[in-house]
This record gives structure tokens, sequence and C-alpha cells, in this order.
């Protein structure tokens, strides 16, 4: 590896793909480097389909996080506050990042939701809890035209007359009609007038237009698509590198960033890392003209953290003690009840779900913490599979098929941020050579009032289906989303980015990751953030770059 | 050889490229347990092509675990054991339905038999189409098509 590059990214995520595929359409012979700590998997191959689908085990499982320590096994990771949030599964620390294994759901964020505390801070004193909110540096309106191209680079298939959320283009693909197993929630919601909509979601469709990924063939096994129709960013940095003339791309795997090498306070010069191939103590640099953190909220924060040197003595960008900080993810609760019958017979058929609810998801409910409804793939009916191998005979299946049935909907919660949950660098290494995680956490004194509140909702829309005994069957505050911890505001004593993901004193260093958000709204991250990395790397060839090419230039002059 | 750069590709499991043959016998013994599971549950599973989707998912299981090729030796013994001690039918409804067979780990060659083969082949055998006995227009492990309007590849909300 050169030990300069034009654009070094740290992480191999949707974020780095998609802004090494936006600038190289712009400039193909730019030279980028992606640096990614965990290595590659084999993807689309059809054996290892089969695998999962026989055994559900997945090729990628040791990419994930250990679980926290107990007194039984080492684990990884430390978990401190009084809210356990656990990161085994929450992410990929591997080629392609968490886009590997997510679920694909594609959201937008509300208009409201870039006006989170201009919104709720009159009625704030409503609340028990200190919260620490900021409104993000630019409304919904500057992010709607990335959104849609956002949408057209993931390839979600969705509802473009769905009123949700305003938007300008339409989805590149249709939306997956509403299956046989949505009808008791839909029923449901519609009896109560309450909105409901397709799911978006980062599913290839058929389209005139050419494309090299292929549609999705509803095989029901997600996680690991035979065909990569689901959306992978290692996919998609795998098809730019065998497809796209692009000569300077070069991808990384094995590279264990340590910290940032400053040039003064307010230039990056490149990143001092451990390359795994090689040797697990030697030290390398890469310098670079410019530096993005694309390597989630929780490897971003962590290496500005770590990075101290005499002009940033707590880390870069972290004069105002906020890197780490405001920590919030999504709880996701699953809510249950009981069916008399399931005379259709309904049972799983998909991998994803195709009905939502966003009602609950407005300005109106902001204040207490807006949340959406899903009805997901495996809500109602039989595991054939598993009463099968059981060894039941066919006419007890057959029975079980249209008899009683369990009934699920699924949530999740938006929640706020506050100044004392964070998280920072632990003393050891994982098992992927990075920096392990500490985790300080503390729910809200709000949320288990809201959560009362949700299960009466909830309970309302299974009484209409006709279910009982409506139970939280778990809730999970798993870190998948984790957010905020980098966040984007109008001043460096409010955020650590500013409105173009740019560290607040460093000329050419950014993050872009869900710890840029400012707020997180109740919906998935992931195509908020793809629409932030287009956005990123439109400022950076039209700005960025362009003004160093005509510097370049002057001075040959 | 292969012209794809693989070395740096990590996996859990060493990859067989190269086929590791099943024999005939092995192979006519493993297509007649699909065959008894299809029947068993009165599974739809098509008329053609099935038999060579069966192979073809032996080889890749062997391909990523070596020790299915034993395996699917193991079953074939044990169903021929049964089928001396109780007959045909008596053996493959004690491979199916005997609660000891579902020991864990399995140890016991039936254990084997029962969690390693015909449970996978169970698997298979729904998602090759058996599944549609049940009503179902899709399920796990079916390729069902496209999202092509008018089309539509699993049971939507005006079939219910």
């Amino acid at each position: 590896m050169n030990n300069t590059t034009d654009v070094l990214i740290v992480g191999s995520g949707v974020a780095a793909a998609a802004i090494a595929q936006k600038v190289l359409e712009k400039d193909p012979h730019k030279k980028i480097t992606i640096l990614e700590a965990g290595s590659k998997v084999k993807m689309r191959d059809f054996a290892t389909h089969q695998n999962y689908l026989v055994t559900g085990n997945l090729p990628y499982e040791f990419c994930q996080d250990k679980a926290y320590p107990t007194k039984d096994s080492a684990g990884e990771n430390e978990s401190l506050g009084s809210t356990l949030l656990p990161m085994q599964g929450s992410r990929l620390m591997m080629y392609g990042g968490s886009t590997v294994h997510w679920g694909g759901w594609s959201f937008r964020l509300k208009p409201e939701d870039f006006k989170l505390k201009s919104n709720i801070e009159k009625h704030i004193n409503k609340l028990s809890g200190n919260y620490d909110l900021v409104d993000w540096p630019f409304d919904y309106d500057e992010l709607e035209s990335y959104y849609c191209e956002a949408e057209h680079y993931i390839g979600v298939s969705g509802d473009s007359h769905d009123p949700s959320v305003p938007r300008s283009k339409g989805y590149p693909y249709p939306a997956f009609p509403y299956t046989a197993e949505d009808k008791p929630a839909l029923d449901a919601l519609k009896v109560l007038n309450l909105q409901y909509s397709h799911m978006p979601i980062a599913r290839h469709g058929m389209s005139a237009s050419g494309s090299i990924h292929p549609p999705c063939q509803t095989t029901g096994t997600c996680k690991y698509c035979p065909f990569g129709a689901r959306y992978v960013a290692a996919n998609y940095i795998d098809d730019m590198m065998q497809y796209k003339d692009y000569p300077n791309l070069e991808v990384k795997t094995g590279i264990v960033v340590e910290s940032l090498i400053m040039s003064g306070k307010n230039k990056v010069k490149g990143v001092r890392f451990h390359d795994k191939n090689i040797s697990e103590t030697e030290s390398f640099e890469l310098h670079a003209h410019t530096v993005i953190l694309a390597a989630g909220a929780i490897e971003s924060s962590k290496l500005l953290l770590r990075s101290i040197d005499a002009h940033w003595p707590n880390g870069v960008g972290n004069d105002h003690d906020l890197v780490g900080r405001n920590l919030i993810t999504h709880p996701y609760m699953m809510f249950e009840a009981d069916l008399p019958e399931n005379p259709d017979g309904l049972m799983p058929e998909m991998d994803f779900p195709t009905l939502v609810s966003r009602h609950f998801d407005s300005e109106a409910q902001q204040l207490m913490g807006k949340y959406i409804i899903v009805n997901p793939s495996s809500s109602i009916g039989t595991r054939l599979a598993t009463e099968m191998q059981s060894g039941k005979p066919f006419s007890v299946i057959k029975d079980e098929i249209t008899g009683k049935s369990k009934i699920q909907l699924h949530v999740l919660i938006e929640i706020f941020s506050q100044y004392n949950n964070r998280l920072y660098n632990a003393s050891k290494r994982n098992h992927i050579g990075l920096v392990e995680t500490a985790i300080d956490f503390e729910q809200g004194p709000d949320f288990n009032p809201r959560i009362k509140q949700i299960q009466a909702d909830i309970e309302q829309i299974f009484a209409a289906m006709g279910a009982s005994n409506t139970r939280l069957k778990t809730i999970s505050w798993r870190a998948d989303h984790a957010a905020c911890t980098t966040r984007m505001a109008e001043s460096a004593n409010k955020g650590v980015v500013d409105k173009n993901l740019k560290v607040f004193d460093v000329d050419n260093l950014y993050v872009c990751s869900n710890g840029s958000f400012a707020t997180l709204g109740a919906v998935n991250p992931t195509l908020t953030l793809t629409s932030l990395a287009i956005r990123l790397a439109t400022h950076l060839n039209n700005h960025v770059f362009a003004h160093a090419q005509q510097t370049e230039v002057e001075e040959a002059v | 050889m292969d012209n794809v750069i693989t070395y740096d590709v990590e996996t859990s499991y060493p990859y067989l490229d190269d086929d590791l043959q099943i024999d005939q016998r092995t192979f006519e013994a493993m297509w007649r347990l699909f065959c008894q599971i299809k029947d068993y549950w009165q599974l739809s599973v098509p008329e053609t092509g099935v038999k060579s989707q069966l192979l073809v998912f032996m080889q890749n299981r062997i391909k990523i675990d070596l020790n299915y090729y034993a395996d699917y030796k193991n079953a074939a013994k044990v169903i021929r054991e049964l089928t001396y001690q109780l007959g045909e039918q008596a053996a493959y409804e004690k491979l199916f339905t005997d609660p000891s067979a579902n020991l864990q780990p399995p140890t016991t060659h039936l254990a084997r038999a029962r969690q390693r083969v015909s449970n996978e082949f169970i698997t298979l055998a729904l998602a090759v189409g058996g599944f549609k006995t049940f009503g179902a227009k899709n399920a796990l492990g079916f390729i069902s098509g496209g999202n092509i309007k008018g089309q539509t590849p699993y049971r939507t909300i005006e079939e219910a």
C-alpha cells in the first residue's frame, strides 16, 4: 500500500461505498483508499445459502461482538450503566459493515425530526428526564433530493404515493404488495383509523433500466441472499472493483486504525494503523488530503477519542467533551397476543415485513417519543419445518395451522439524548483487533411510562384483530442504531461536526456515520445515513476537490 | 484454476472446491429417505428435477463440511439396520418420530441420522415446494420469483 492517498475512508459499510461511488463517478481517477479492520466473507454463494437455510447459521457470525463478560466467560466490551445496551449482534465488523446483515428497512426521517429541540422545548418541562437536544443544522428539504438519490442507489422498493413523507421523486421499484399475513393487522389499523403504508425495503425489483444487481426472488433467506438482491455494501464495493474502471480505488481489509495523525490543530495528516496481515504490533502511516471516518457511530467516536496530541488533549474534535456522548439507540419491542383461530392458515411466507404504521411517528407524539409499528414477517402461524422435525404427523400439523395462534407486532421508539449516556475506549482489544467499547447508559425516567402508553395502543390494535392477552414479550436496547455520538450542530459547543459533517476546527476531517445524526427519529437510520454520505460526496466534489484542483492549476501557472 | 483471488476471504470452515463423489448406493438411499419424507407428510414436491436438486444439496453440504460425506453413509446404514429390524415403514417412522433421536448433541448414529440428514431433508423438501400442501404460496428457501405486477410470488392480502 502506497503511503499517500487523496481520500482515506475508515470503514467499508454503506457510507464508505456510497461516498466512494459518488466521488468516482465524478472523477474516476481519484485515489481513494478504504481501510477495513475486519475481513471478507464469501457472498452470493449457493452452498452457504443452503447452509443458512438448514442450520440457521450465518457465515459472518464471527464478525459480531461477543457478549459482555460474565463470571463464566471472558466476553467483550464493558457495560457500566444501569441499562444494558447489548453489542453482540448489533453490528458487523467486516468488509461491507453492518449492511451485510441489515434488514433493509429504508425509511426517511420526517420533517419534524429535524426540529426536535425547537418543537418540544416549550413543553420539555412536562418530562422528568434531563435531555440534551439539538436541531439538525438544516431541514428536511435540504436532504430531500439526497434521499431520492439514496433510494435509487441502494435500490428501494416502495410506494411512491405514500403520503407519510414528502417526496419529489418516486422509488426506483414498486412496493411489495401486502402479504396475506398482513391482513389481521391491516384490518385492525383500518378499523381504528390509524395510518399505514408499505414498508420501503432495500430489495431490488424489476426495472426497464439496466442493473447489475439482480431482483429479489423472495427466497425468504434475506440474512444471506444468494442473489445479492438486498443492498449489501460488500457487493457494491466488489462491483466497483471488478466492473468499473476505477484504477485508483483500493480496499484493504485487516487494517486496524489506531489514531489520527494531526499536522497542527486544524489539519489531519493521515492515520496510524496496524496491518493484521503483516504484524499485530508494527505501526504504519497512511497520509491523505481528506480523511473520512465512516466506521459507524461507535468506532468513529472511539477513534476521535483516542487520537490525542498536544493540540487535542482530549481527543480530536473533543474540546467540548461531546465525542461519544449523547448516545441513543432504538429500543425494539416485540408485543404478542393470542388469536383464537387462524382460519386462513396464515404463516410466514417472506423474510421481510411489508406493512408498517407511522401513525404514531408524528409531530403530535414527538414530546413523548415517536414510534412506528411493524407487522413482522413472522407475525403469525406455524413453523412447518420445526413441527415436522419434532415428529408431529401431517394431521396434527394441518389442524395446528388453522387453530389458535400467537400473533406479534413490533415497535421501534425514539428516545432522547442525555449527556451522561456515552461510550468510550475500553482497555482491552476484541477478537477483531479493535479496542473494546465501554458503554455507560441509563434509560430516561420517562421511558417506562411511555411503554405503558404504547402497550395500551397496541392492545387496542390486537383487540381489533380479535386477539387477547396482550403482552410485551421482549424489549431490546441492542446498540444496532447507536447514534448521535459525534452529532451535527450549528456550533462546536453543541456538536462535533458541522452541517457538512466536517469536524469543527479541522479543515479536512469528516465523520459520516449514524454518530453524526442530531436526532434519530423513530425509524431505521440507514437510508438517512446513505443520503448524508451522498450529500457529503457531492459537497466534496463541488467545493473541496474542485477548489483544490483550481488551487493546483493556479499554483502551476 | 479459478482466476478470482479468494485467499483473503475469511471463512469459518474449509471450502471444498473439488467434488467428493457420493456413491450411487448412498445417494439412492438418500433419495429414498427424501421420498419417504415427502410421503409421510404428504408434501407436494414437484415431480421432476428434485432428485438432481437433492444431489446438488448433498454436494453443497459436503463442500462446506466434509463430515456430511460420512453423515450420509451413516444415515443409509441406520435406515438399513432399522429396516432389517422393524420393516421399511416402521423404520422411517422411528427415524422421523422417535424422541431419542433428538439427543443433544447428536451422539448416537440414530440422532446424527435424524439431525444432520433427515431434518435437513425436511427443510429442503419444504423449500422445493412441499410447503404448498399446507396452503401457502411461498416459504423459507423457496425461490418464488420476482415482484411482478399480477404475479406476486406470495399470498397477498387479497388472497387471504
